[in-house]
């Protein structure tokens, strides 16, 4: 097992779980592997689909060279199976199994949950798939993109309209597979929900666990669903507010004036420290009506603040005054910041069968009684096999 | 039932709440409806508000842990009182969206604000307390030691200020989970920094993911980290439990809205670090063209109609010859600079206007159909009035689920999507009801959970204590 004897038990540890997966359901592994899970990924000899998505380590293809692969892989395990009755005798000693397969597949295979807990009731079988394994989309096709467009995330971003009020550009869906990355996560969460019920009032049992990735991407954009219930409006695209830094960075400048009047008087402060308030210092800004309705003066100010700092001194110049901004940064650029350092979240891993070693993110949160588990380098493909075999060999 | 680990007696009620008659908990009063669900006895005090918090209780409660906000109502949840606000009972007719936009009548009441509703599903309770009234704060201590989560969302320091730092919760309860929730956490160098959604968007390089090559991001136009912050708040909430199950003791776990978002760019982190390719470069990011696996066509394509656009995703042999037949195998399709997927990689633009030309003459639906009959993934870009009218997928899973309350009609809500066959999770939570009107529940949960009688109950109401 992955906990050293002398460190608190993970909240997951000793629960082995088994995955079947493309790039689609991998985050999920991450996650319970991070709660300290025994996270094994069975893979065809081939290796799974994913070790074939680029981009790979120094641009060259190969099954171990997937940094697509290594990002959600790391801290699990790997076995090559050579059939589905390999995958099934895994299954049964294994606590968990979250696998991608729709309906129709697993029913043909004899990887359904039914037939699995007939074998082991205290399995949990938890399935990620596009729509789910009910519905009369049920068997439809679906990569990320297609999910982002059906679940309604992409109709709500992109650019603004023209003039005219027509678009010239798509809608548009976030890089980063978005959509198989909510799904993961609330598959992650049922199956926790499921190990707790199972080992208190379910006496034992295990249960199955149906994910539709498109329901769950579905149920994401915040208020746009109620909108159109209560008003019958539908969101418009366009990007939120930002202010371009003197270095030509752009900082997210949200004035959230509803949250009360020390908004504007910790804003109105940071202007006329800097000497850019202009007509803000006149007394009917303290209005908030007129100030909604004299904007443009708002803004006006804070863009003349904004040409005066580059972005990453803008962005800590706001939040000074109490103001929701932020610089946006690329996702690498993120490394550098020094409170995510100071909390300890990134973590390096050595690949010493390629000489190198990389950086991952580390615990979404911070539990010290019940620190994130992140010690293992993505598996190389089938490494574990003769380990697994011989400690899995029991059945639950 | 409490949760099987809840040591119910063993702690002590030690808040100043000396009113007459408290005793031992009542029994729950109705029969909670349906089976066992997963959660089944767990009690959250939760101080959560706005979105980023409220997504990690409404999952909680939609597994059946028993979920009670406590709120102000002279500082109510800002999503209570902002628009857009529910209509009046009766102002909406068939379906939803035809409401009439005169609904402003909402504004004077907490209960109307939209958004509340999307966040405070999974039968959550609400009971309203004075935390600034000295038998207030005795009451929350009552509470803390009668729960097994305490979750909040204030700005770090919020709650110690009030009396209720981490320390003092685990002398009222030395087995609490207390996950708290805000944008920077309680640990670091810049825990006084706010953040609402786009805030950590923009920090975390969310927002930078979202654009066409070589044009400033558009990032998203919500806040994906509220959702996606929430989530990892309850897998906290989980997490904290499963933990105290096995060793008996609680925690503090720091969540923040940074943490939960670093891992969403996949491969990008070790692109940059490990090949030398910043992801701040020409051409990128490259809109809704994946660069891996590799897709042409691969994008949003116009379709028949204002604004209507249809995504088509072609990753393998199959797919693209199944896609020019389902066109109908035109000319242009079998010609050299389309023959391999590195081909239709190299030539996207071309093909894209193509395949464009031939979606644009028909309904997205249409194509969709079409298409998938044929094995080709593709999808509608759907709005929210597509999801709630027209997408046949959602209504057969029973995404949404019909719920109200004593102001507001029933409406379609969302809760966990998630089916599971042993535990199956509910919008309505363990009482399957709507989300609770402000103070709804302050004389129940005092009864039931601190034993109060009605005498006591109306004492505290009297004194100005809950509100």
């Amino acid at each position: 097992m992955s906990a050293a004897p002398d460190e608190a038990p993970a909240p997951l540890a000793g629960v082995r779980v088994l995955e079947w997966s493309d790039e689609s359901a991998e985050y999920c592994g991450r996650f319970l592997a991070g709660l300290g899970a025994d996270v094994v990924k069975a893979e065809p000899p081939g290796g799974a689909p994913s070790r074939a998505v680029g981009p790979f380590l120094d641009d060259e293809p190969g099954p171990d060279r997937s940094l697509a692969f290594w990002a959600d892989n790391v801290g699990k395990r790997s076995v090559v199976v050579g059939d589905d009755a390999e995958l099934a005798e895994l299954c049964a000693g294994a606590d968990v199994f979250v696998h991608t397969l729709r309906a129709s597949q697993v029913a043909a295979r004899g990887l359904d949950a039914p037939t699995l807990r007939a074998r082991t009731p205290g399995l949990v079988v938890c399935a990620v798939t596009p729509f789910g394994h009910s519905g009369p989309w049920a068997e439809y096709l679906a990569d990320d993109l297609v999910l982002m467009a059906l679940g309604g995330s992409m109709a709500a971003c992109g650019y603004a309209p023209g003039p005219d009020g027509a678009y010239d550009t798509p809608p548009l869906a976030s890089l980063g597979d978005q959509a198989w990355r909510t799904a993961s996560t609330y598959a992650a969460l049922a199956v926790m929900a499921a190990l707790l019920w199972r080992d208190g009032p379910g006496q034992g049992a295990g249960q199955a666990i149906d994910v539709s990735a498109h329901e769950c991407s579905a149920s994401m954009t915040e208020w746009h669903l109620m909108t159109y219930l209560c008003s019958g409006a539908v969101h418009r695209r366009g990007p939120h507010p930002t202010l371009r830094g003197a270095d030509g960075r752009l900082v997210a400048a949200l004035n959230p004036d509803f949250l009360g009047p020390h908004v504007f008087a910790g804003m109105l402060a940071m202007l006329e420290a800097d000497g850019v308030a202009g007509p803000l210092s006149d007394p009917a800004f303290a209005d908030p009506g007129h100030r909604a309705r004299n904007y443009r003066e708002v803004w006006q100010a804070c863009k003349r603040l904004a040409a005066k700092h580059d972005g990453e001194a803008l962005y800590r110049l706001g939040q000074q005054a109490g103001l929701p901004w932020g610089v946006i940064r690329s996702p690498d650029e993120v490394l550098d910041d020094p409170h995510l350092a100071a909390r300890g979240h990134f973590v390096e891993l050595e690949h010493p069968e390629v000489g190198r070693s990389a950086v991952y993110p580390g615990a979404p949160f911070l539990a010290h009684a019940s620190p994130w588990v992140l010690r293992r380098r993505p598996p190389l493909l089938g490494e574990h096999t003769a380990e697994v075999a011989a400690e899995w060999g029991a059945p639950r | 039932m409490p949760f099987p680990d809840t040591r119910v007696g063993d702690h002590t009620i030690v808040g100043a709440v000396t009113a007459p008659g408290r005793g031992q908990p009542a029994a729950s009063g109705a029969e909670p409806a349906g089976g066992a669900m997963a959660l089944d006895g767990l009690r959250i005090l939760d101080f959560t508000r706005l979105g980023f918090g409220s997504q990690a209780t409404l999952i909680c409660g939609c597994l059946g842990a028993e979920v009670i906000r406590v709120e102000s109502t002279r500082f109510p949840d800002a999503v209570r009182v902002m628009p857009p606000f529910v209509p009046d009972p009766g102002e909406h007719g068939e379906g939803f969206g035809a409401a009439t936009l005169a609904n402003a009548t909402g504004a004077a009441s907490p209960n109307r604000g939209g958004i509340f509703y999307k966040y405070n599903t999974g039968g959550k309770k609400s009971i309203t307390v004075d935390a600034r009234h000295p038998r207030g704060l005795a009451l929350l201590e009552d509470l803390v030691a009668r729960s097994d989560v305490v979750a909040e969302s204030f700005a770090a320091g919020t709650l110690a200020r009030w009396g209720l730092p981490y320390e003092r919760l685990r002398a009222l309860r030395p087995d609490v989970v207390y996950v708290s929730m805000c944008g920077f956490g309680h640990e670091g160098p810049d825990t006084a920094h706010v953040t609402m959604g786009p805030t950590a968007q923009a920090l975390t390089g969310s927002t930078f993911m979202v654009g066409l090559p070589d044009r400033p991001p558009a990032g998203w136009s919500f806040s994906y980290l509220d959702h996606v912050g929430g989530y990892l708040g309850a897998m906290a909430i989980l997490a904290g439990i499963s933990h105290r199950r096995r060793t008996g003791e609680g925690q503090h776990i720091d969540v923040s809205q940074l943490e939960p978002a670093t891992a969403l760019s996949g491969a990008l982190l070790l692109d940059a670090a490990l090949n030398g390719r910043p992801a701040r470069r020409p051409g990128f990011p490259t809109g809704n063209r994946r660069p891996h696996p590799p897709t042409a066509p691969g994008g949003a394509y116009r379709a028949a109609g204002e604004d209507r656009w249809v995504v088509v995703s072609c990753r393998t042999e199959e797919h693209w010859r199944a896609l020019v037949g389902a066109m109908g195998d035109p000319p242009w399709a079998a010609e050299e600079r389309f023959a391999s997927l590195a081909a239709r990689v190299r030539h996207a633009e071309e093909l894209d206007a193509l395949v464009e030309a031939w979606t644009s003459q028909r309904d997205r639906y249409e194509v969709m159909a079409l298409l998938q009959g044929a094995g080709v993934p593709a999808g509608a870009v759907q709005d929210a009035a597509d999801r709630l009218e027209r997408d046949p997928q959602l209504a057969a899973r029973g995404h949404f689920t019909m719920l109200g309350n004593a102001e507001v009609d029933p409406l379609p809500l969302e809760g966990l999507p998630v089916r599971m066959s042993a535990t199956p999770p509910h919008t309505g939570g363990r009482l399957r009801r709507g989300p609770p009107l402000l103070g709804e529940d302050t004389a129940t949960v005092l009864r039931d959970v601190l034993g109060l009688d009605d005498a006591a109950v109306a004492d505290l109401a009297g004194d100005g204590v809950t509100t």
